[in-house]
């Protein structure tokens, strides 16, 4: 039976319910277990809905269910009292610019043309420290801008654009690694 | 006309549609023109592509969860109004 033509909920429904997938995904990058991730996502919805009148009508109202998602997490985990206090340290210890990697030559059609990259991607991705796991994956995953990133994480502009970066950088030294591992390209030092 | 290290340090907020019209332009013209800066963005290019198609084969919502949450869902906008 459909449910009665109330503005509120019809207008959840329209609204909220179709970025279920992207909210179920995001839930996942957060806490990379399928079980947590349902849970996760149903609290994000049933929040959602509580508070509806609180979502501003033309607006992201996929970067307003991501807020919530991440703010439900975070405060989850803050009462497990299990937080890895190695986070901010692994982050500050990580010297590397803001900016594009210099790609070997040749690196993009040995590396792009592997049959197993999205593998090795996905694999890459989990090793990621959260931090710019979770920025990769709004920016390159859910398309989000870098201002509505910002917002649903609560931090500068700035901290966004260098964590993605930084990131990116990270998955692709990784991914550079693994070809010249696989023998898709010469050593470091060979590939003038 | 902008210069090759300025070209790569901006390379991400251009593949990103983030940069003002002007300076996306400026790039655009760059990148057309510069051999070494081509191949730079090239890489960039497919490596975002292909991030994408690793990110599309990974994990969806189980169908009974999608399911049950809808249900859910209903029952308490029922209770709301």
């Amino acid at each position: 039976m459909t449910h009665p033509a109330d503005g509120r909920h019809a207008a959840f429904q329209a609204e909220a319910l179709q970025h279920l997938d992207a909210v179920y995904r995001y839930a996942y990058a957060l806490t990379r277990d399928q079980s947590e991730a349902e849970d996760l996502t149903q609290d994000t919805f049933l929040q959602a809905l509580r508070h509806w009148e609180q979502f501003r009508p033309g607006t992201n109202a996929r970067a307003w269910l991501f807020t919530i998602c991440r703010n439900l997490f975070l405060r989850q985990r803050e009462r497990r009292a299990r937080e890895e206090p190695t986070e901010a340290a692994v982050l500050d210890g990580i010297a590397s610019t803001a900016q594009a990697f210099a790609a070997p030559a040749d690196a993009g059609r040995a590396l792009f043309d592997a049959p197993e990259l999205g593998d090795v991607i996905r694999k890459e991705l989990d090793k990621l420290p959260a931090e710019y796991r979770e920025v990769v994956e709004l920016s390159d995953l859910q398309d989000q801008s870098y201002a509505d990133i910002a917002q649903v994480l609560g931090v500068p502009l700035g901290t966004v654009k260098s964590r993605l970066f930084r990131g990116r950088r990270l998955l692709q030294e990784a991914l550079v690694d693994y070809a010249r591992d696989a023998g898709l390209l010469p050593p470091p030092g060979s590939d003038a | 006309m902008s210069d090759c290290q300025s070209v790569i340090r901006q390379l991400w907020e251009y593949l990103d549609g983030e940069l003002p019209a002007g300076e996306a332009e400026e790039i655009r013209e760059h990148l057309a023109a510069c051999a070494h800066c081509y191949p730079q963005y090239e890489f960039q290019l497919r490596f975002l592509d292909a991030l994408v198609k690793a990110y599309a084969a990974r994990e969806v919502p189980h169908p009974e969860f999608v399911r049950r949450l809808r249900t859910t869902l209903d029952a308490i906008g029922d209770d709301l109004t």
